[in-house]
């Protein structure tokens, strides 16, 4: 074929305009280290990597619950654990004042006993998490208890999500969680008050039925931890499960890549020599 | 003698027909660079011979023409893949435009912005009292909001930029209609005797340009003139007379031709190469498909977000509420078209409940009033509703703002609250809503939002009594309403039975609890029918059908009823739900022949927006594939037309000393034929 003069410089212009093309892609992945730095370098890669970055947030977010969520179930663990302490140490009361050896006056100064643990109790009711009343069903603003046992708290005990469909309950409602204990121990006190042995067997009676009830309520905290503990590492290793598929899908093979920008540099240079020599040869230079 | 004359005279042809070629080359040198130039040929031909003493003898050369070296079916067709170049070329520069609006690695990324809102609802409902996480999902959502207007924004932008291009296009476009017209009568005129060959050559440039911006069609005539025809027949060139493209339409952004009768005829869904294809197709197929997605996708987001945000309550009851959409006709169905609601399509058969408190925040009148709404025409219409509203209470009124806003007051320290809406008409007036606008470019959030974050409704009120859930398979068109609270010791379900077909009035229906025994059949009467325990019905107008079965569940604790306690997030919760909910969102086709098509597609918020952003880059790789393969079939065929056209420097200085040599002998033989009449005249 007739190669015309305006056919080389076209064709040197073309054929160098692509392969810097070429130079400058490869040197973009190899310097910023992502396969996808605009759209339409990988659009089905990019959408991948939109939903993969949502759900790790997602996963961000299940964390956050989890671990607000913990530390209502801690504090609710620690309350319960020492409301059982205490009904433990008021049973081991009840059965000294129950004994016959046992006097009025004894059994007098065992109600202010009783008195300062049921103030206690009233207390550990009260816990609350940064403020908010753990105890308090969803009037998480609001003191549950008063010192007389009044509730004030409702009967919708807070809730997290931990899931996107799944909810545990990390309060409580109050009322049906202490109420009894608040009627059972005024009870004690005032049978004590009143020097009345089968009010106090009453009472001891009731306490073991309460140790029974915060055991199951202990145990029931202690298995929404676990469940949470199992969710959160479930979370972990989908994070990163997650992150790993994201680097794949984003992330260039940098190896690949730096050999990629050599490849195209020496095709580069390749073409800069060669075209060099073609472009300067003309007969003119030949005629005298 | 006269046969030296004779050399003499051949050698002069020849010296001026060498000459002519070596004008020629020089013609050729000089047009090396020139585009579109074709490199010229002189066509040398023997001279007629004479008898001359009984034999034949030539008279010398002469040049009989100067030709172009040119292939016009190489050259059209060089200039259709131009056109298809800069039509693609065109559009992958805006496409890279276009990515860099919704690129992910910039801070204002919408993809990052929506997973934190959904997150800021999910911060509010762990701490629902929380100053600072409400004040986080507000600012959130204005940056949201801004976004989306910013992103609206710069596609109109774009918009306009294309129309301004495609005027400026037009502009150029009749520049080179009109040059071809000239150069038309002036080839006409010259080639009467020749081939006018450079003319020819501008010529064919100026098609090839204006190749660049539409695609033509190009016919020569006997004369010699080149006729041009663009889409639709419309004639640019016939001639030595051009015709004018102009833009117009209502919007000035249609391209027109007039044509001999003075009507217009509107092209500009015709142009599909070019460079002002690439800039329609860019504009009113994929901007306009963006733009439309982009609407619907917000449509989506704020309906969907609003209308369970007006199903909650906020930290405190209202005051005072003002709804952010117009009705434009207050007399007019809420749920029909008439009334000018954005959202009047959402408006269903249906009721809410108005809480009303007083000042020391208890219930007024023990129970929440239900306002019912019926969609049809001959329905509720804003008029109904405020008087509905105002009846409830002396301490409570609703009117209707100047703009066609419905608001509602209260005084005496009276407040408000709404729940349980199945009308769907609070979300569609912007009552208790969180967003207000209707697309991308309209979308913001909530005044009332902004001036009191405690208004984020992240609770809902206490409601014992369920609404009545219709069972699967019934057929009924009419509703049921129920009202509390429900004042039995135990948790219980209550199911409704239609024991009689028919309209309200006509219509029986029985009820039984926790699947107890059936009681007597009762008439429906239309108004609140007390069943037991509290708990009443309200039987909208609609028809009945025998058996059609409802259920209310209906929970203890009526001393809770109508309360919101400040860490209730049950609406909250609700909300962070509409994150993987999939929702019906529409997704426009546009087609510059078939028009915008609205189809929808089965989708969550999140991944719809994925996979519009997927979309694009692959609409852009696409268009930058195709620029390329244009790119690679333009320099192909420059490479043919070139092989033969072009110059070759080369080939041109081998045909100087062609031309040279022959002229040194020609010279020569008239040195020689000097010599010889010298012999002949010295001779004694």
């Amino acid at each position: 074929m007739r190669v015309a003069n305006k056919a080389i410089y076209d064709s040197v212009k073309y054929n160098l305009g692509s392969i810097s093309e070429e130079l400058n892609k490869a040197n973009e992945i190899a310097t910023t280290g992502k396969r996808i730095n605009t759209l339409s370098d990988d659009p089905v890669g990019l959408t991948q990597s939109l939903n993969i970055r949502s759900a790790l947030s997602s996963i961000d977010q299940m964390g956050r619950n989890i671990s607000y969520g913990n530390s209502w179930l801690t504090a609710s663990e620690s309350a319960l654990t020492n409301v059982q302490n205490i009904i433990s140490d008021t049973k081991a009361l009840c059965v000294q004042m129950a004994s016959g050896t046992t006097g009025a006056d004894q059994r007098a100064s065992a109600a202010e006993t009783v008195q300062n643990m049921l103030e206690e109790i009233v207390s550990l009711a009260n816990t609350d998490v940064a403020g908010n009343y753990i105890f308090s069903g969803s009037k998480t603003d609001t003191i549950p208890f008063e010192q007389n046992g009044t509730y004030h708290g409702d009967n919708d005990p807070f809730t997290i999500k931990i899931s996107k469909n799944s909810t545990v309950e990390v309060g409580s409602d109050g009322q049906a969680m202490f109420g009894n204990i608040f009627s059972t121990l005024s009870n004690l006190k005032t049978a004590l008050e009143n020097n009345d042995v089968s009010g106090i067997q009453n009472a001891m009676d009731n306490l073991d039925g309460h140790f029974d009830d915060i055991s199951a309520k202990i145990s029931d905290v202690g298995s929404k931890m676990n469940r949470m503990e199992i969710k959160d590492k479930i979370y972990q290793d989908l994070n990163f499960s997650n992150t790993e598929r994201l680097s794949k899908i984003e992330d260039a093979d940098i190896a690949e890549a730096i050999m990629n920008v050599s490849a195209a540099e020496l095709t580069y240079q390749a073409a800069l020599a060669s075209s060099s020599k073609v472009m300067k040869l003309t007969l003119v230079d030949y005629l005298e | 003698m006269s046969g030296i004359g004779m050399v003499l005279n051949i050698a002069t042809t020849a010296l001026n027909a060498q000459q002519y070629g070596m004008g020629v080359t020089a013609q050729n040198i000089a047009n090396v660079n020139t585009e579109g130039y074709s490199r010229q040929n002189p066509v040398l031909v023997a001279k007629q011979p004479l008898m001359y003493g009984g034999l034949l003898l030539g008279r010398g050369v002469d040049t009989e023409q100067v030709t172009r070296s040119s292939d016009q079916f190489i050259e059209n067709k060089l200039m259709q893949e131009k056109s298809n170049m800069s039509s693609s070329s065109e559009m992958e520069k805006y496409m890279q435009v276009l990515e860099g609006f919704f690129n992910e690695d910039s801070g204002t990324s919408i993809s990052t912005m929506l997973s934190d809102f959904w997150n800021g609802w999910y911060d509010i409902s762990n701490n629902p009292s929380g100053p600072s996480e409400r004040t986080s999902l507000y600012e959130q959502s204005v940056l949201l909001s801004e976004q989306f207007n910013a992103l609206r924004t710069d596609l109109t932008q774009i918009d306009t930029d294309l129309t301004g291009a495609v005027t400026s296009g037009i502009e150029t476009i009749n520049k080179i209609t009109h040059e071809i017209a000239q150069v038309n009568g002036q080839i006409v005129s010259m080639e009467a005797n020749n081939v006018a060959n450079d003319l020819r050559d501008k010529r064919n440039t100026l098609v090839s340009e204006l190749n660049e911006y539409l695609d033509v069609q190009a016919f020569e005539q006997s004369d010699g003139s080149l006729t041009v025809v663009a889409a639709r027949g419309c004639t640019l060139v016939h001639g030595n007379s051009d015709y004018e493209l102009e833009m117009g339409g209502t919007n000035g952004d249609r391209v027109r031709w007039q044509n001999s009768s003075g009507s217009y005829v509107d092209i500009t869904n015709y142009l599909t190469n070019g460079k002002l294809g690439g800039w329609l197709d860019m504009r009113d197929e994929i901007i306009a498909k963006n733009k439309l997605d982009l609407d619907a996708l917000a449509k989506e987001f704020i309906w969907s977000v609003n209308q369970q945000h007006s199903q909650g309550v906020g930290l405190e009851g209202f005051n005072s509420v003002t709804g952010s959409f117009v009705v434009s006709d207050a007399g007019e169905e809420l749920g029909t078209i008439d009334s000018g609601l954005d959202f009047y399509d959402k408006v269903a058969d249906g009721a809410f409940k108005l809480w009303v408190y007083d000042s020391t925040g208890a219930v007024v009148g023990g129970s929440a009033t239900s306002i019912t709404i019926d969609a049809d025409a001959g329905g509720t219409t804003l008029t109904d509703l405020r008087d509905d509203i105002s009846t409830t209470d002396a301490n409570i009124t609703a009117s209707i703002t100047t703009d066609g806003k419905l608001k509602i007051d209260t005084i005496n320290g009276y407040t408000f609250a709404f729940s349980d809406d199945t009308s769907n008409v609070l979300a569609a007036l912007g009552v208790n809503t969180f967003f207000t606008g209707s697309s991308a470019g309209s979308m913001g959030v909530n005044d009332i939002i902004g001036l009191n974050k405690n208004n984020i409704a992240a609770a809902q009120v206490y409601n014992n009594v369920g609404p009545a859930v219709a069972a699967g398979g019934n057929s009924s068109t009419g509703t049921i309403i129920t009202d509390g609270p429900y004042t039995g010791t135990a948790d219980a379900t209550y199911e409704i039975q239609i024991s009689a077909v028919g309209p309200v009035g006509t219509a029986e229906f029985r009820w039984r609890k926790d699947g107890g025994a059936w009681s007597a059949a009762t008439a429906t009467t239309g108004t609140s029918q007390l069943i037991e325990n509290g708990v009443s019905v309200t039987f909208v107008p609609g028809t009945y059908i025998l058996n059609d079965t409802f259920s209310i569940e209906a929970t203890e604790n009526a001393s809770f009823y109508g309360n919101f306690a400040s860490g209730n997030n049950n609406n909250a919760l609700d909300i962070t739900d509409l994150q993987s909910t999939s929702m019906s969102i529409s997704q426009w086709t546009c087609d510059r022949i078939n028009g915008n098509i609205e189809g929808s597609v089965n989708s969550n918020i999140e991944d719809y927006y994925h996979s519009m952003v997927g979309t694009i880059g692959i609409v852009s790789a696409s268009v930058s594939r195709d620029r390329s393969f244009g790119e690679m079939m333009v320099n192909e065929l420059s490479t043919i037309r070139d092989s033969i056209s072009a110059v070759s420097l080369d080939e041109e200085m081998t045909n100087l000393i062609k031309f040279q040599h022959a002229y040194a002998a020609a010279a020569k033989l008239i040195g020689i034929s000097d010599e010889m009449l010298t012999t002949l005249l010295e001779l004694k």
